[in-house]
């Protein structure tokens, strides 16, 4: 009797562990948020943001000074003209903060306890008037302290990816497939374009329109007052967002192809496949195509590869990891935020040359 | 090995079924019960086997020659296992028969709860595993997202519903309710008073719904929709038997009753 018992014990408490081992919220885990400017980088690794000296890879500051469990930063953090640091958090309470970004101290804090879901997405700031889209479908209007200073505007879906503005109109595109133009002015949304897959990244606007990439394999323009037209397909899908370039676009697919595609007569430049899947966006500077490799093949480790603007491979360097966060520039500087690496910030020159690493201390 | 075995085929399985149902408001939760019936169907023969061991174990425990080998080998033990494994041999009855189908439950349950988990992509990199997961031939375009809303419920995270200011979690009751009767109605009444299996199976009638109301409680209401399906289909499984033991419900009626039989 005493092994029966024991052994019923032992199974229930085994199905116990196997269970609990999945974790009883959803998960809430997934690739780092990357900003900087002129002096440092800005990381948001889940429990902690860390600003970053660009001279050395030092640590300038973290918040908040100890971790708490109910907060996830993930969002690329957004910094203003007035030098305010604002990211929101996909933990289990979805506060939205403004930090000071010399120093991180906190200058404001919102519960936001109305919302019913978290902050993937950074906010767009216009004019001391903040957007900052949600994972339950809002789009929230605060003002530079904090204050909800209008109704949030309802888009639709779920909202991952940052708006981008022309000036005069907002452009938003959403999880269920639309992208949405909204008028700050009017508080509304004023036209929506399916363009028949999930979107995950912003839009990049131009000529008088925006073009959005989704996992329906293709980049398509949404004018308004116009149906949504496919520009070009991929071989696969396209996570990241298109880099508009003059008139050219720039833009990869998680097969690893990178494209370039002239506008102006609609005809594809050239297409490469540098090295393992592509998530992030592609980042132009100068004369390069920087391009974040998820992972090579064969070693599984992420890359940075830099191409010339006629698709040749520059340079590529192993950074670890894998690479979804889209790189940042700052100065001389290519910023890369690996995931599951051994250190969680990289700067590289302009040679492919690694300046440093940072990892967060204990 | 576990990604290729359990979790892609179950999560393209309960998409597949989502996409059937037209993937709108309410489907994915209909795509887990319907998961869940699949899931009953081929694994019905393994619960039928279940059922036949425990109840040959059960009979076998009224047994007058098995009673007297406890008696006489109660100080041998070598012996008295000898002494069980020949009855066991001589009328064809496997002991491990009733614990080996729930031990393939495990794996389908934490299999389900990470293919529901994955299916409704919180996060990014979870889409992005989603997005990789679905196998060529399904519409991944018209799947991606999901739409986790089933009744009052996001299936993505744990339920409750708000009464009088406090958060009721209805699911989780639901989940240990039937589990309970479940247990009840499976369980054979003996005329052994130190009948050790009937005992056993009087523990398994409380810790299992205390256990599995402590899942739903903690977990995706999702896994919640499982199990209650389950629990269900387990009822009129057994009772489409002939053996469900309804008096079993009523308070004291497992010592009154009698086994009903084929």
């Amino acid at each position: 009797m005493k092994t029966k018992k024991l052994i019923l014990i032992l199974l229930l408490a085994l199905g116990a562990l196997f269970l609990s081992a999945c974790t009883g919220q959803t998960p809430s885990n997934t690739w780092h948020g990357l900003a900087a400017d002129a002096d440092r980088a800005y990381i948001s690794t889940g429990s902690f943001i860390y600003a970053v000296d660009l001279k050395n890879g030092s640590e300038v500051w973290r918040y908040p000074p100890k971790t708490d469990s109910k907060l996830l930063y993930f969002a690329n953090p957004v910094l203003t003209a007035d030098g305010q640091l604002l990211i929101g958090s996909s933990g289990k309470t979805h506060d939205f903060i403004s930090l000071d970004a010399a120093t991180g101290k906190e200058k404001w804090a919102k519960s936001f306890s109305g919302a019913r879901g978290g902050w993937v997405a950074s906010p767009l700031v216009i004019n001391d008037t903040i957007y900052a889209p949600n994972t339950d479908g809002f789009l929230y209007i605060l003002d530079m302290s904090g204050s909800q200073s209008s109704d949030p505007i309802e888009i639709g879906g779920t909202l991952w990816s940052s708006p981008v503005t022309d000036g005069s109109l907002i452009y938003i595109s959403s999880l269920d497939h639309h992208v949405y133009v909204v008028d700050p002015a009017k508080h509304t949304v004023v036209e929506s374009s399916d363009l028949g897959g999930a979107i995950p990244s912003s839009p990049v606007v131009g000529n008088d329109g925006a073009y959005a990439s989704s996992l329906a394999s293709s980049i398509q323009f949404a004018k308004p007052g116009n149906q949504p037209s496919v520009v070009t397909q991929t071989d696969d899908r396209v996570w990241g967002s298109p880099i508009l370039d003059g008139q050219t676009l720039y833009y990869a697919d998680l097969s690893g192809n990178v494209y370039s595609l002239d506008l102006a007569s609609g005809n594809q430049n050239w297409s490469v496949q540098p090295n393992g899947p592509v998530v992030a966006s592609l980042l132009i500077v100068g004369d390069q195509i920087y391009v974040t490799s998820e992972a090579d093949p064969t070693s599984k480790l992420g890359m940075l590869i830099a191409l010339d603007r006629e698709g040749r491979t520059v340079w590529s360097k192993e950074v670890g990891g894998k690479l979804y966060t889209t790189s940042v520039a700052s100065g001389d500087l290519i910023l890369v935020a690996p995931f599951q690496a051994d250190y969680t910030l990289a700067a590289f020159d302009a040679d492919g040359k690694q300046a440093w690493t940072f990892k967060p201390a204990k | 090995m576990w990604e290729q075995l359990i979790i892609q085929p179950m999560t393209n399985l309960l998409l597949f079924i989502y996409d059937l149902l037209g993937h709108g408001p309410h489907t994915f939760g209909l795509a887990i019960i319907l998961f869940t019936i699949v899931v009953r169907l081929i694994t019905w023969p393994l619960n039928a086997s279940q059922v036949k061991g425990a109840q040959a174990m059960q009979e076998l425990q009224n047994d007058k020659e098995w009673q007297d080998i406890q008696k006489k080998y109660a100080k041998d033990k070598e012996k008295l296992a000898q002494e069980q494994m020949r009855i066991y041999k001589e009328r064809g009855i496997n002991p491990f028969a009733s614990c080996l189908p729930t031990l393939v439950q495990f794996p389908i349950i934490i299999g389900l709860y990470q293919s529901i988990i994955r299916a409704l992509s919180v996060m990014p990199l979870d889409m992005l595993k989603l997005a990789r997961t679905i196998y060529p031939f399904q519409n991944v375009e018209g799947i991606i997202p999901l739409n986790s809303k089933f009744l009052w419920m996001n299936l993505g995270s744990p339920e409750s519903i708000q009464v009088l200011g406090f958060a009721l979690p209805t699911l989780a009751i639901v989940v240990a309710l039937t589990t309970y009767i479940q247990s009840k109605l499976t369980m054979p009444t003996s005329s052994n008073p130190n009948d050790q299996s009937a005992q056993m199976s009087g523990m398994m009638s409380i810790y299992m719904p205390l256990m599995l109301g402590w899942f739903a409680l903690t977990f995706a209401s999702g896994i919640s929709i499982y199990f209650i399906t389950s629990n269900l289909l387990g009822i009129i499984q057994y009772a489409a038997t002939g053996r469900a033991n309804w008096s079993n419900l009523l308070p004291g009626g497992n010592k009154k009753s009698v086994i009903k039989k084929k």
